[in-house]
């Protein structure tokens, strides 16, 4: 049972034997994200083994990281995967249109345009509020080297040393900016990729529920950097 | 000649909610309840794990692939399990 | 059933600009090509290194020959200076592994067999193949620079271990160690592009017919090489990432001093070192089976057990890197199993090589060139598989650990194995790829002088090992210890040269045969596989038509050829039945 109807143009144009049963792009796409899950694995395990190795030197969760902004901040990466997949129950609905009336309802009913532009603004407002938050920390004394001299966060540091994990500031740094800004950096490049489908592909109304695919395959990408964000959320603000 | 598919489709909006939920949940229990660290540990690592499942489940629709499919998302987990239990007990050492 | 759809042709487009069509190409066969021709230029880069390196260990304090026209950094009244010298060693490691036999094994073959072996026109993803070529280049150019720059080329060993390689103000090299990170960083997404593209084409593009257990054993190894490839590397580019942070903005991932650990680096490293070894043998066992298969007119033994072989080391490769870590102060528990998991995979490598050898067991062998260098590949790779045996076992590890004795083993298998490999399959789809045949005499010739004069230069290797020289020393004559060997350095330093010399003998075949070869037959080596269905060399698009595929690919001696020793994976004999493929688009193209 799938959930894309193999239709006509999903198919290899020419015959071939069963393989996976899904078209090439959306297998190809599931292949790379494998390897991005390795990718983080070595960034994410990193900071676990690292961390680990700290014990309870590290600093007490909230005390540097603005924890409520960033709260906020997955909610709205939450939001964009909703509606990227809207989006692409949208198209497969065949739903083109940005917003349409729908006969008894009071809201209109949004289409493949309307869903992926507010995917976009989401993803692009996760975008802006990291780097707002990048600014301040910095801002505050918070760099990958551990926290500046002279700076709030190091007198922080110094009237409370436990709760502000002094010793291994430069390790909590290096790790946060690490972790954060390659996902952040993939989350740019999921913006990037749909503004170019967007204008491409999605205004002159070139996908159709007969071939979608680009949409569905953006769509994985765009699940997979949201999943990515869901464990970091907790391992590095939460805990 | 397309091969013929029904499915129910998952209810977003409900999936949508459910994370919001456990979302606050987790902040909450980040900050509010006064539970031992450990526990609170493994509780944080269990509603991450169950959010990432949510959205890989019914967002990205694995719920609905063949295994074949679902395989090849699955393979890299175990390795970075291995990977990071293997580290870590080196470090215990 | 609906007529089969027509495919594009040469015919269908537009004729390209010679730009398009041989140097910004989308064609597999191109790119492999291109592959081919950069890597050999790498892996004679890394062969010139290791000369260089021979020099200083066979002759320490002469000065080097020709040496006048390097930089007084590197040498000094023409000697090799020691931080020239841990150059040497680092990037002749570097770009051996990392730019000649990984893009000849996997860039060249993968790009160039796969969609011909499986009845396709190209791979799954025509211009991300073309952006997986441009990236390698450019990280090869990228790693090739860092001889250039100042304070000169990375110098802490090919492993980089950190926090040498994370500090320049302790290893010295500066710039190059950063471009080192980068290069890595590139090449692995190269890598990652080409195994996305190899996966994917094989599990949804083989022709109607080609099912799983049909396809070459070359097909099959280059898969789960990909496989490993798209997992692994990215576990490296990881790990690259981290020390160029460290080396740049300050973080301090793998420096002890200021809470970091340095065996992270190695964890990440070996985990991904060792999947990547694994990259570097199992195309090389795949190529070296179809072939012997060839030149022994039989199938090949046991074909369900040597495609479970594969598997099980691809399986079994991802937990035993620690075995490269076992002088590392690691856990000693740990130890232990990395010890038994490294000789279980013994097992299965044991099982292909009784497999190759049952093969040719009563074969009616044909000795042609690339069969001579598939034997040899065989014996060559046995023995670095037995001293394997003995470093697995970590009571013998600890004294063997970072000498000549490991050197000797990664070589028989680097070089006895892949590189033997490589010698066996560039001769045998040189006709596919330029229409002409390498010359057999030079060819057998240059089979039998590198042989000889590679067991003369590795196999004493083993005996200075035991005997206490240490790897990438600069003067083991310091040592009063290893004085008395230093004849044996002096024997494999010059057959080491005379190896390196042999080897232009295969580099004038290979250029001399692209304009003055003789033209090659279309199928020349009276093979199985689908690419000998096509003329040579092959044409754009491969087929017109989407190939059928009737039966396995090594039925050499079949009865039911009849006359002939081979039959093809897509002749159709009279009593064949047209394989039924998937569902077609209705209307066709």
């Amino acid at each position: 049972m799938q959930t894309t109807t193999m239709t006509d143009a999903m198919r290899p144009p020419v015959p071939a034997e069963p393989g996976a049963g899904v078209y090439s792009n959306k297998l190809g796409m599931w292949v790379f994200l494998a390897s991005d899950v390795m990718f983080f694995t070595a960034l994410i395990g990193s900071y676990i083994v690292l961390r680990f190795g700290m014990g309870s030197a590290w600093a007490r969760p909230g005390a540097v990281l603005n924890v409520p902004l960033t709260g906020l901040n997955t909610f709205l990466l939450i939001c964009s995967s909703v509606s990227m997949v809207k989006a692409y129950a949208a198209i497969a609905d065949g739903k083109k249109y940005f917003l349409r009336k729908v006969p008894g309802k009071t809201l209109q009913d949004g289409g493949l345009k309307f869903w992926l532009l507010v995917t976009i603004i989401c993803g692009a407002g996760f975008v802006g509020v990291q780097v707002v938050e990048y600014i301040k920390l910095v801002g505050h004394g918070f760099t990958p080297t551990g926290y500046r001299e002279g700076s709030l966060l190091a007198e922080h540091a110094l009237a409370d040393p436990v709760k502000y994990g002094a010793g291994v500031a430069g390790m909590y740094g290096s790790t946060f900016f690490t972790m954060t800004g390659f996902h952040g950096f993939h989350v740019t490049c999921g913006v990037i990729s749909m503004l170019y489908l967007y204008f491409t592909k999605v205004l002159p109304e070139k996908y159709s529920p007969q071939d979608y695919r680009g949409i569905e395959v953006i769509g994985l990408y765009w699940h997979f950097v949201d999943l990515v964000w869901i464990i970091l959320f907790t391992i590095v603000y939460l805990i | 000649m397309t091969t013929p598919t029904t499915h129910v489709r998952p209810n977003y909006m409900l999936i949508w909610l459910y994370l919001f939920v456990m979302t606050i949940a987790e902040v909450l229990l980040a900050f509010e309840l006064p539970v031992s660290q450990n526990l609170k540990l493994i509780l944080l690592l269990i509603l991450a794990i169950w959010k990432a499942m949510l959205v890989a489940l019914f967002f990205m629709h694995l719920k609905f692939e063949r295994w074949r499919l679902r395989l090849i998302f699955i393979v890299p987990l175990p390795l970075a399990v291995i990977l990071v239990t293997t580290v870590i007990m080196e470090k215990v050492f | 059933m609906t007529t089969v759809a027509h495919t594009p042709t040469e015919a269908h487009h537009a004729p390209m600009s010679f730009w398009r069509k041989y140097i910004f190409s989308t064609d597999h066969k191109i790119i492999g090509i291109q592959f081919l021709f950069v890597s050999l230029f790498f892996l004679l880069v890394g062969g010139l290194l290791a000369m260089q390196i021979r020099w200083q260990l066979g002759f320490p304090g002469k000065p080097l020959p020709g040496g006048g026209i390097l930089p007084e950094s590197m040498v000094s009244g023409g000697v090799i200076l020691p931080e020239y010298y841990i150059q040497l060693v680092t990037m002749h490691g570097t770009f051996m592994v990392f730019f000649a036999i990984m893009p000849l094994l996997v860039g060249v073959y993968a790009n160039f067999l796969i969609p011909l072996k499986i009845g396709t026109h190209d791979m799954a993803f025509p211009r991300i193949n073309m952006w997986s070529f441009w990236l390698a280049l450019l990280a090869g150019l990228i790693m090739l620079a860092g001889f250039f720059v100042p304070d000169g080329a990375p110098r802490a060993g090919w492993t980089m271990y950190a926090p040498l390689s994370a500090r320049p103000d302790l290893s010295g090299a500066t710039i190059s160690q950063k471009l080192w990170s980068i290069s890595i960083v590139v090449l692995g997404l190269s890598s990652v592009m080409g195994s996305v593209n190899y996966i994917t084409t094989i599990i949804n593009h083989r022709a109607p017919g080609m099912h799983w257990f049909r396809m070459p054993l070359s097909v099959w190894a280059l898969f789960i090489t990909a496989i490993l490839a798209v997992l692994a590397l990215p576990v490296l580019q990881g790990a690259a990432i981290m020390l160029l942070f460290d080396q740049t903005i300050g973080t301090h991932f793998f420096d002890p001093g200021a809470g970091g650990q340095p065996l992270l680096w190695q964890h990440l490293f070996w985990f991904f070192g060792h999947p990547e070894v694994y990259i570097l043998i199992l195309p090389a066992m795949g190529m070296v089976s179809d072939i012997i298969a060839n030149g022994s007119r039989k199938p090949i033994f046991g074909y369900h057990s040597m495609v479970f072989a594969i598997i099980g080391i691809a399986f079994l490769g991802w937990i035993v890197w620690g075995h490269h870590m076992f002088m590392s102060g690691m856990n000693p528990t740990l130890g232990s199993t990395f010890m038994v998991s490294t000789l279980l995979i013994a097992v299965p490598s044991a099982i292909k090589v009784f497999n190759w050898m049952g093969t040719m067991w009563r074969g009616n062998l044909r000795f042609h060139v690339p069969m001579l260098n598939a034997i040899g590949f065989v014996s060559m790779f046995t023995i670095g598989g037995l001293s394997g045996i003995f470093m697995a076992a970590t009571p013998v590890d600890i004294p063997l650990h970072d000498t000549q004795f490991i050197v000797a083993h990664l070589h028989y298998v680097l070089f006895g194995g892949s590189l033997f490999a490589l010698f066996a399959a560039i001769p045998y789809w040189y006709p596919k790829m330029f229409g002409r045949m390498m010359s057999e005499r030079i060819g057998k010739l240059h089979f039998f002088l590198t042989f000889i004069f590679y067991n003369m230069t590795f196999f004493p290797m083993h005996i200075i090992g035991m005997g206490g020289q240490m790897r990438r020393i600069y003067d083991p004559t310091i040592y009063d210890f290893l004085k008395p060997q230093q004849p044996l350095n002096v024997f494999i330093s010059y057959s080491a040269f005379a190896l390196f010399a042999v080897q232009f003998l295969f580099l004038f075949n290979f250029l001399w045969s692209l304009k003055r070869g003789k033209k090659a037959p279309q199928n020349p080596w009276e093979d199985n596989g689908m690419e000998w269905s096509l003329p040579n060399p092959a044409p754009h698009g491969n087929w017109d038509k989407t190939p059928n595929v009737y039966r396995g690919p090594y039925e050499f001696s079949a009865p039911e050829a009849g006359d002939k020793d081979y039959l093809p994976q897509y002749l159709k004999l009279p009593t064949d039945r047209d394989p039924v493929p998937a569902p077609l688009p209705a209307g066709g193209h």
